[in-house]
């Protein structure tokens, strides 16, 4: 049920995000932030998700980057399940009728 | 440690109730969320153990999300910690923002009350702080309507992880043909979310940039790492001074 590697995985993400949680408050309270990291620190999260996702940039294939078009103007303006269903809809969709 | 010579201050009664129901919203809207990441997880070969595991010692949904999107067997340990710690590095200045607002309370109910913070629960607590502070309270901050609010987020998303996870493979039969671009579809409504602004959102486009490049040069994960420090520099530089 539970597999070695993964628990290992999951308890070290879990030490490494509670040290996130405690360190603001441990080390930085009372401290001023050049206003040059407070805008790193804001854009880090935003520059990691986007990197995981690469792949579905670098495919090259027609279908997925139309796909990836629209579900990107999807998520302007709509709930998460609405977007989710309309990548996976027009994934599907683009890949049957593109190849 | 300090030692404590003043009494205690006193918190304010019923503030945990108040948490709970202020949260209410809030947690109605995690469960898509909780679902579909239970669900890719399960496709990614996680248990129903594994899953509210993960959720209830990590307790971030970006940071599981990326983890889930890294996920091979076996998984790349220190890829996926240091992924993780890049996500979840904007909970280093939520601290730091709490932290003249908590100095009241010792490290022993602190270091476990900040466990619970996340990005609501840390946003609710100090909207309600800066409330009480301008109603005029003496310690504005609560600890109890903070552990409300956090107890009914952090309940609802190892609950309904778990229920994604345990309903995944149904989901995922049904969904079979694009159902990748599921993932790519909850990081933009991530992204939304953290919109602030085109100027603060070019680093993000050297990242994609950079990570595609990557992706298509470098073996493995590495497209990750590349991304993230190009997107990092580039904030750097295009900074204000």
């Amino acid at each position: 049920m539970i597999d070695p590697m993964t628990l290992a995985t999951i308890l070290l993400m879990a030490v490494a995000t509670y040290l996130t949680r405690i360190g603001g408050y441990l080390l930085l309270g009372g401290r001023a932030l050049s206003p040059r990291v407070l805008t790193v620190m804001e854009a880090a999260p935003g520059c990691v998700l986007v990197s995981v996702i690469a792949p579905h940039f670098g495919s090259g294939r027609p279908a997925d980057l139309l796909a990836l078009g629209l579900t990107g103007l999807a998520s302007v303006r709509l709930p998460l399940l609405p977007t989710v269903l309309i990548g996976v809809g027009s994934a599907g969709l683009l890949r049957y009728m593109l190849g | 440690m300090d030692v404590q010579i003043a009494a205690p201050l006193p918190d304010e009664r019923g503030g945990f109730g108040r948490g709970v129901t202020a949260s209410l919203p809030v947690m109605i809207g995690f469960v898509p969320f909780a679902l579909v990441l239970g669900a890719q997880a399960s496709g990614k070969g996680f248990s129903a153990v594994e899953v509210p595991l993960l959720t209830g010692l990590n307790f971030g949904g970006g940071s599981e999300f990326a983890a889930v999107g890294l996920w091979t067997s076996p998984p790349h340990l220190l890829l996926i910690a240091g992924v993780t710690l890049l996500v979840n590095s904007r909970h280093l200045l939520m601290g730091a923002a709490l932290a003249p607002w908590i100095a009241h309370l010792p490290r022993r109910k602190a270091l476990p009350a900040l466990f619970l913070m996340c990005d609501e629960s840390w946003a609710m607590g100090l909207a309600d702080t800066k409330r009480r502070a301008a109603a005029g309270v003496r310690t504005p901050f609560s600890l109890r309507y903070y552990l409300g609010v956090s107890a009914g987020l952090y309940a609802t998303w190892v609950v309904f992880t778990a229920a994604g996870a345990l309903l995944g493979p149904a989901m995922g039969d049904i969904t079979h043909w694009g159902f990748d671009m599921a993932f790519p579809a909850v990081f933009l409504v991530l992204l939304r979310g953290m919109w602030t602004g085109a100027r603060a959102a070019l680093p993000w486009v050297v990242s994609l940039a950079a990570a595609v490049a990557a992706y298509l040069l470098l073996p493995g994960a590495w497209y990750v790492p590349a991304g993230a420090l190009a997107g990092l520099a580039a904030a750097w530089l295009g900074a204000r001074r």
